[in-house]
C-alpha cells in the first residue's frame, strides 16, 4: 500500500544557487533535508507545498570546519555526525551532547542541523492525522481559528522541541542564510520568534545554509534533555547552559531552553548573578528558568511538570559546570 | 515398544521452526501478501463520541471514478462480540456512534487518493449526545446511556464472598485499605491491522487473510455477519507481528473488510494506520481499585476484600470476562482464607477494551503485591517473610473453585532472593535506589472454551504420505511465542525421528483443524497434550508396521531414532522409511489425529457463579526482584535489573521460554513506567508510537531468568504457561522498589516522572 | 531529472511527476520510473516487492523500515525514494549470501532475537550498520545504537546477545576480507 503524500514536485538541486533560483520561482516551495520532520508531517497532512527543494543534494553544504574563527557548519551537516565529531565534542561539549540527544539514532543519520534548527513547532492538537484535526474543527496553526491550549488566544502556543537551539544559543552562534534578497548572517537568537505559527523569522524561500560559532571561550557547557525514554522523545525540556568562573565568583552564564515554549529561548537576566559564589547563584537560577517557561497544555506531560523540571535540571547542570571549572582550573 | 536413548527434542534450548523466514526477511504478513490489483479499503471513522447517526450520504463517493464499493452500517445488521452472550458491536455503526473513530462508512477503490477522496465525499450527519470518558461520570445517575438495555451504563457487575471476611478482618493484627488507580494501556504490537479480503462472487467464496490471533472466531463472525455459510470462508492467518491479547477477538475492521470485498465482487486490501490500530484498541482498561487486606502479626493474611471498576469503552468485547478476571484471580497465588470481591465493568465512549496480556488480573495482582508490601513494612516483616507465610501446598483447591496441582511459587521466591542478593544489598542500598518484590501467577488455558461446541479444547493432525515427511496441522497460531516450534518439539519428542522430517503447516481453516486460538495462555498446554496424542497414536502405527514386517508383537519392538528392530535381537532392524512403507501398505496415506479435552472437575465449581473464569488446569507462578533508582532532578524512575523466577512446570524450549518471561516482565515495566493511552474527550492523544511509550532499548534492563520446574501433572511433559504470569509481578516489584528508593507509596500506575514527582514534593512537604 | 506530469487521469487520483530512479539495491543496479512523492519505503516495498521492510507507524516512531544506504542505517518511511538517488541501498534480503544468513541473522535465529519477528528486518540492518562501524560494540553501545527499534516482544534482552554474538574479532576478520 502506498502511502498518501501530497502531490508535490521534488527538486534535487546540485548548487544552492540552483536551489534558492528554485524556490524563489515556486511559491510555497520547502526545503527538504533530512526528512524525520517534514515528511513525517506531511504524511500527516500537515500542509501541501508544491515543491521540496531537497538540499542533500547539494554538494559542500555539509562541511565542519574548525578554525581559528571557531566552527563553521554546513546546513545539511547530519546530527550523527556532528555529535561524533571529536573536535566538536572537545570544543563545543553542548552542542555535540544535543546534537547526540536528539529523537534516536536513526533519525539522526538522516537528520541535518538546519532542518532540526527550523524543526516545526508541535502540539498535541496539530500532530495528528487530518481526521483527527478535522474533527476537532482545526486550530490557529492548520486550518482553524482557534486554540485549544489557551481558549481565546490570539496566538499560537505550539512548542518548538530542537535540542540544538538552545546550546548554540548559549555558545553564541550565528545563522547564515540565503533567500531572494541574497544571503544575510543574524544572530540565532534573531531565527526565533516565540509563536507557534511563525517561530522561525525566515522570509519565504529563504533557507539557513550555515551556522557559525565562536571559539570556546573557557566557560563549561553542557546540554541536559528531559525526557521519559532515552531515545525517540522529544524534549520535555531542554537546557543548554555555558557557565565560567573565576575563582569563587560567577563569571559569565548563558542559560537556553527548549520544550517549553514556541522557541528556543536564552534565559534573561542572569547578569545580576555575576561575581556571586554558586551557592547563592543555585536558587534565583532556578526562578529565572521557571520564568522564562511559557509552558502550557501543548504536550501529554503537563506544564507544572516541565516547568519544574527545568528549574531543577538547570540547576543540577550548574553545579555540574560549576565543578568542572575548578577541576579545569586546577 | 520402548524407546532408547536419542537427542531429547523437549527441555532443550530450540530456534524457532519459522525463525529463518523471520531473520531473512521472506516471512509474509499480512500486508506483504502479494496481491496484485488488488482494491485498497479505507475506514471513515465518526468524529464525534457519541450521537445518533441521522444520516449517512454516500452517492457521491460511489460516483467517483475509481470507487468500486461503498459500505455503511446499513450493509450489516449483524452484531458480533467475542461473547455469545454479549454481541452489541457492529461493523459499521448502525444508528448510534459510541467512540470517536468508530467506523461509519468505508470504500473500497483503485487506489489510496481515490479512496481518501471518496471518504471526504461521504456526508455524515450525527446528533450529538452527552459523552462520558470516566467510570464514574458514566455511572452517574442520569447519564445517557450507551445501550438501552444496560442501566448505570453498568455492562456486568461481580459481587461474591468466600468465608467470613469480616470475621477475617476482625481477626487481624494489622487491616490497611488503599485506593490504586491503573491507567489504561495498549498492547501496541508492532504490526498494524490488517485483512486481505478475496471474494469470489462466481462460487461465492470468501478468502481472508488476516492479522489474528484467533482465526477460527473470525471464521465464525465473517460468516454470521455477512450471512454466509461457514464453508464458503477461508480463514489464513499469515505471519504475525505480535498479538498480546489484541487480537483475541474478531475486529470491526476484519468484517469490513470481508463486506467491501463482497460488494466489490475481488480483493480488498485494508490496512490501518498506527492511528487506526490504537483506535481498535481492546488493551487494559484503566481500572480503580479500592484494596482491603487483613494480616497477622506474623504476615498470614486473613482476610481480603476487593474493589475493582474498569472502565471499558464503548461495546461489550470481553468486558464480562475482564471484571470476572480480576476477582478471579485474587484466587490461587496465596493462601486466603476469606475473599471478597465486587466488580464493576462500565460502559464509556471510547474504544472497547478487551484481553491484553494477563486479561484482567494484572492490576488487581500489582495492587495486591503493593499493599502487601506495605503491610510488611509496617509490620516490620521482610517482604520474602510475607509471601512465604501465606503459599499454597499443591494440590490444593481454592475457595472459587480453581485445582492448584503444581505450585513451585517457594522455589522462586527462594531462587530470587539468592539472585539478587536481597539479603545482602538491601538495607545498603545507596540513596535513591531501592529493591522491591512481588509475585504473580497465570492460568495455563481457559478450561472452558467461550463458544460451547461440546468439541475437544484442541485437535491436531498429523499426516505421514510415501515420502516419510510428517506434516504436523494445527490451528494454533503462532503469534511469535512459538506454538509451531512447541507442537515439533512435542511430536519430534514422542515419534523420535530426525527434525528435518517434520513439518507444520498451521492456521489455514481449509487445511487445518480447528484451534480456538492463542489467548489464555492455552497453547502449549492443550495443543501440545493433543500433540503428543496424536504423535503417540502414529508412532502406534509405525511399531505396528515394524512387528508385522519383523514378525514380532509389537511390545517387543524398540526404536532407536529412526531405527526399529526386536529387542535384543542382533539384527539391524528397519530404517524410518522402511517401516513407512510397511504401515502405508493396504491404507496408503496416513493420517492421525490428537485431541484434549479439559476434565470437567477442572471447569470450575457450578455452584459458584463465574467459576468457569479462572478455572485452568494449571497455573503458572513468579517471583521478582527489581532493583530501580529514581533521579533526584527529574524524578525519573529507572529500571537497572530485574531478576525472575518462573515456574513453568517444564520448559519444553527453555530458549523461548526465556523469550516468553523476558517480554512479559518488560511489557508490565512498560505498564509500570511510562505506558499510557490518553484521550482527551475521547480524542487520542497517545495514538502514536512517539507519545505512547513504549520503552526503547536504552532505557530497559538486563532481565536474568531463573526456571523453576514444578513438573504439572496435567500438562504436556509436566509444562506450563510461561508468557503472561510474571507481568503483572513487575509492576508490584517497580511500586514497591521505588519505595524503599524514594520512600513514596505509589497509588496511581504508570509511575512517569511527573507523577514520582508529585509524591516527592508532597513527601517533601509533609516532612517539613 | 523531472519528467512532465501524466496528463491522463486514471481513477479519481490525481496525476503525480514521475522521474526515473537510478539505485544499487542489494547489490545490483537497477532503474525504474517512480512517482516524486513515493517514500523509499514504498518504493522498496511496492515497486521492487521487497517486502523485508515493515511498516510499523505513521513515520519516524518505530524503526522497522531500518534499511542500510551507503552503510549508514535509514528510516525508510521518513525518506523519498529520489532521495536515495545513485547511492547503495540494502534491506535485509540482501544480506544473505547464497541463501545462507549472514553471521548477524544467524546469530538472530539461534539466540532467539527474534519472536513474532516483525521487527527483526529493521533491528537487524540497524544492527549491522553498527557492527560495520564497530565490529565489537559493548551491550551499552548495542542499547544505545538500537534504541530507535522497537520491539514489543523480547525486552530486548535476546536482541542484545543476539549482536554480541555476531560481534567479535570473526566479524573484524570478515570486514577486513
Amino acid at each position: 500500500m502506498t502511502t498518501l503524500m501530497p502531490p508535490f514536485r521534488l527538486h534535487r538541486p546540485a548548487s544552492l544557487a540552483e536551489a534558492m533560483a528554485t524556490l524563489s520561482s515556486t511559491p510555497g516551495g520547502r526545503p527538504l533535508a533530512g526528512g524525520t520532520d517534514l515528511l513525517v508531517n506531511l504524511r500527516r497532512g500537515m500542509g501541501a507545498p508544491p515543491a521540496l527543494v531537497d538540499l542533500t543534494s547539494i554538494n559542500g553544504l555539509d562541511r565542519i570546519d574548525v578554525g581559528a574563527d571557531g566552527l563553521v557548519l554546513g546546513a545539511t551537516v547530519d546530527l550523527a555526525r556532528l555529535g561524533d565529531d571529536p573536535r566538536v565534542r572537545a570544543g563545543w561539549p553542548a552542542l555535540a551532547q544535543a546534537a547526540a540527544a536528539v529523537a534516536g539514532p536513526t533519525h539522526r543519520e538522516a537528520a541535518t542541523l538546519g532542518g532540526n534548527l527550523c524543526q516545526d513547532t508541535r502540539c498535541v492538537f496539530v500532530n495528528q492525522s487530518e481526521w483527527w484535526r478535522a474533527a476537532n474543527s482545526y486550530c490557529l496553526k492548520v486550518r482553524g481559528d482557534t486554540c485549544h491550549v489557551v481558549k481565546k488566544s490570539e496566538r499560537c502556543y505550539a512548542v518548538y522541541a530542537g535540542d540544538v537551539a538552545p546550546a548554540l544559543l548559549v555558545l553564541g552562534a550565528s545563522v547564515e542564510t540565503a533567500g531572494r534578497d541574497g544571503t544575510r548572517r543574524l544572530p540565532l537568537a534573531d531565527l526565533f520568534r516565540e509563536e507557534g505559527r511563525t517561530h522561525l523569522a525566515l522570509e519565504p524561500g529563504e533557507v539557513v545554509t550555515a551556522i557559525r560559532v565562536p571559539p570556546p571561550d573557557g566557560a563549561s557547557t553542557g546540554y541536559r534533555k528531559v525526557r521519559v525514554r532515552d531515545s525517540i522523545d522529544f524534549p520535555l525540556a531542554g537546557i543548554a547552559m555555558s557557565l565560567r568562573r573565576s575563582g569563587d565568583g560567577l563569571a559569565s552564564l548563558r542559560v537556553a531552553l527548549t520544550g517549553i515554549a514556541s522557541a528556543s529561548v536564552l534565559v534573561p537576566d542572569l547578569d545580576t548573578m555575576l561575581g556571586r559564589p554558586w551557592a547563592e547563584i543555585a536558587g534565583p537560577l532556578a526562578e529565572a528558568v521557571r520564568k522564562a517557561c511559557n509552558a502550557v497544555k501543548t504536550t501529554v506531560a503537563t506544564p507544572k511538570y516541565r516547568r519544574r523540571v527545568s528549574a531543577a535540571a538547570a540547576v543540577a547542570l550548574g553545579a555540574e559546570l560549576w565543578a568542572g571549572q575548578e577541576e579545569s582550573a586546577a | 515398544m520402548s524407546t532408547l536413548t536419542r537427542p531429547p527434542r523437549i527441555g532443550r534450548p530450540t530456534p524457532l521452526v519459522d525463525g529463518v523466514e523471520k531473520v531473512t526477511g521472506r516471512a509474509k504478513y499480512t500486508a506483504d501478501l502479494p496481491a496484485p490489483g488488488a482494491l485498497v479499503g479505507r475506514i471513515l471513522r465518526s468524529p464525534v463520541p457519541h450521537g445518533i447517526l441521522r444520516r449517512i450520504d454516500t452517492t457521491a463517493a460511489e460516483r467517483l471514478p475509481g470507487v468500486v464499493a461503498v459500505v455503511t452500517g446499513a450493509d450489516c445488521a449483524v452484531p458480533f462480540g467475542v461473547l455469545p452472550i454479549a454481541r452489541n458491536e457492529y461493523p459499521l455503526a448502525r444508528d448510534k456512534v459510541r467512540y470517536r473513530g468508530e467506523p461509519v462508512a468505508a470504500v473500497a477503490a483503485v487506489d489510496e487518493e481515490t479512496a481518501a477522496q471518496a471518504l471526504a465525499l461521504i456526508a455524515v450527519e450525527i446528533e450529538p449526545l452527552p459523552a462520558y470518558f470516566e467510570s464514574a461520570k458514566a455511572r452517574a445517575p442520569g447519564a445517557t446511556l450507551l445501550h438501552e438495555n444496560k442501566p448505570g451504563n453498568v455492562e456486568r457487575e461481580v459481587h461474591n464472598e468466600f468465608g467470613d471476611v469480616a470475621a477475617g478482618l476482625a481477626a487481624a493484627d494489622l487491616v490497611r485499605k488503599r485506593k490504586f488507580t491503573f491507567a489504561e494501556v495498549n498492547h501496541a504490537h508492532l504490526e498494524l491491522n490488517a485483512t486481505l479480503a478475496e471474494y469470489d462472487p462466481e462460487r461465492g467464496w470468501l478468502t481472508l487473510h488476516s492479522t489474528t490471533q484467533v482465526p477460527y472466531y473470525v471464521h465464525l463472525t465473517v460468516a454470521q455477519c455477512l450471512g454466509m455459510d461457514t464453508a464458503c470462508v477461508r480463514v489464513v492467518k499469515p505471519f504475525l507481528g505480535g498479538g498480546f491479547g489484541a487480537r483475541t477477538e474478531a475486529l470491526g475492521f476484519e468484517i469490513i473488510a470481508a463486506l467491501l470485498a463482497r460488494k466489490a465482487g475481488g480483493t480488498v486490501r485494508l490496512q490501518l494506520s498506527r492511528e487506526e490500530t490504537f483506535l481498535t484498541h481492546r488493551g487494559r482498561p484503566q481500572a480503580d481499585i479500592t484494596l482491603e487486606i487483613g494480616m497477622t502479626r506474623d504476615g498470614r493474611i486473613t482476610a481480603c476484600a476487593a474493589e475493582c471498576t474498569q472502565r471499558g469503552g464503548a461495546y461489550a468485547g470481553y468486558g464480562i470476562i475482564t471484571i470476572l478476571y480480576a476477582g478471579a484471580l485474587l484466587h490461587g497465588l496465596y493462601h486466603l482464607p476469606t475473599v471478597k470481591y465486587d466488580g464493576w465493568r462500565v460502559y464509556t465512549n471510547l474504544p472497547p477494551c478487551g484481553a491484553m496480556r494477563g486479561h484482567g488480573t494484572v492490576d488487581m495482582r500489582a495492587a495486591f503485591e503493593a499493599l502487601l508490601d506495605e503491610m510488611a513494612t509496617e509490620l516490620g516483616l521482610d517482604p520474602f517473610a510475607v509471601r512465604r507465610a501465606n503459599l499454597l501446598t499443591a494440590p490444593t483447591t481454592t475457595l472459587m473453585g480453581q485445582k492448584v496441582m503444581s505450585y513451585g511459587l517457594g522455589d522462586c521466591l527462594d531462587r530470587v532472593e539468592t539472585a539478587s542478593g536481597w539479603r545482602e544489598r538491601r538495607d545498603r542500598m545507596p540513596p535513591g535506589r531501592g529493591l522491591g518484590l512481588a509475585c504473580s501467577h497465570f492460568v495455563s488455558g481457559t478450561s472452558t472454551p467461550k463458544h460451547w461446541t461440546g468439541e475437544p479444547h484442541a485437535v491436531l493432525n498429523l499426516k505421514l504420505d510415501f515420502d516419510g515427511g510428517i506434516t504436523i496441522l494445527t490451528g494454533a497460531s503462532d503469534i511469535g511465542q512459538g506454538s509451531s516450534t512447541i507442537v515439533t518439539q512435542v511430536v519430534g519428542e514422542v515419534l523420535g525421528c530426525d527434525w528435518s522430517r517434520l513439518r507444520v503447516v498451521s492456521t489455514d481453516s481449509a487445511l487445518t483443524p480447528k484451534d480456538n486460538g492463542s489467548y489464555s495462555s492455552r497453547v502449549t498446554f492443550m495443543v501440545g497434550n493433543a500433540a503428543i496424542q496424536a504423535a503417540e497414536s502414529l508412532k502406534a502405527i509405525l511399531v505396528a508396521a515394524a512387528a508385522r514386517r519383523l514378525e514380532a508383537r509389537p511390545e517387543e519392538i524398540e526404536c532407536l531414532g529412526e531405527s526399529f528392530r526386536v529387542a535384543h535381537s542382533q539384527d539391524l532392524g528397519l530404517s524410518f522409511s522402511d517401516v513407512v512403507k510397511e504401515a502405508l501398505i493396504d491404507t496408503g496415506t496416513i493420517t492421525v489425529k490428537g485431541t484434549f479435552t479439559c476434565p470437567k472437575e477442572y471447569q470450575g465449581d457450578k455452584a459458584i457463579r463465574g467459576s468457569a473464569i479462572g478455572a485452568s488446569m494449571g497455573f503458572s507462578y513468579a517471583a521478582q526482584v527489581v532493583e530501580c533508582s529514581v533521579d533526584p532532578v527529574t524524578a525519573r524512575v529507572t529500571v537497572h535489573k530485574v531478576w525472575v523466577a518462573a515456574d513453568v512446570g517444564r520448559a519444553l524450549n527453555p530458549l523461548a521460554v526465556e523469550g516468553q518471561i523476558h517480554g512479559a516482565v518488560w511489557m508490565g515495566m512498560g505498564q509500570a513506567l511510562s505506558e499510557e493511552t490518553r484521550w482527551d474527550e475521547g480524542r487520542g492523544l497517545a495514538t502514536n508510537l512517539v507519545d505512547y511509550r513504549v520503552p526503547t532499548m536504552a532505557e530497559s534492563p538486563d532481565i536474568e531468568v531463573h526456571i523453576v520446574e514444578s513438573l504439572d501433572p496435567n500438562g504436556p511433559f509436566g509444562a506450563k504457561e510461561a508468557s503472561e504470569g510474571p507481568l503483572a509481578g513487575c509492576i508490584g516489584a517497580l511500586m514497591n522498589a521505588v519505595h524503599h528508593a524514594a520512600g513514596v507509596r505509589a497509588h496511581a500506575v504508570p509511575l512517569t516522572p511527573e507523577r514520582v514527582a508529585d509524591l516527592i514534593e508532597a513527601k517533601e512537604r509533609t516532612a517539613s | 531529472m523531472m519528467l512532465a506530469p501524466q496528463d491522463e487521469d486514471q481513477g479519481g487520483a490525481a496525476p503525480r511527476a514521475k522521474a526515473i530512479l537510478m539505485i544499487t539495491l542489494n547489490g545490483r543496479a537497477r532503474q525504474d520510473l517512480v512517482d516524486e512523492t513515493m517514500l523509499l519505503v514504498d518504493y522498496l516495498r511496492e515497486v521492487c516487492g521487497l517486502t523485508g521492510t515493515k511498516q510499523g507507524c505513521d513515520g519516524g516512531e518505530c524503526g522497522a523500515c531500518t534499511v542500510l544506504v551507503d552503510d549508514r542505517p535509514r528510516l525508510a518511511c521518513s525518506t523519498l525514494a529520489h532521495q536515495v538517488a545513485g547511492r547503495r541501498v540494502e534491506t535485509i534480503e540482501g544480506l544473505a549470501r547464497n541463501g545462507r544468513m549472514s553471521r548477524l541473522q544467524q546469530a538472530f535465529h539461534e539466540k532467539l532475537g527474534a519472536q513474532c519477528g516483525f521487527c527483526t528486518p529493521g533491528m537487524i540492518m540497524a544492527a549491522e550498520a553498527l557492527l560495520r562501524r564497530n565490529p565489537d560494540p559493548t551491550p551499552e553501545r548495542i542499547r544505545a545504537a538500537l534504541s530507535g527499534n522497537l520491539c514489543r516482544c523480547t525486552g530486548y534482552v535476546k536482541i542484545v546477545e543476539s549482536v554480541r554474538a555476531a560481534a567479535g574479532p570473526a566479524v573484524e576478520a570478515e570486514a577486513a576480507r
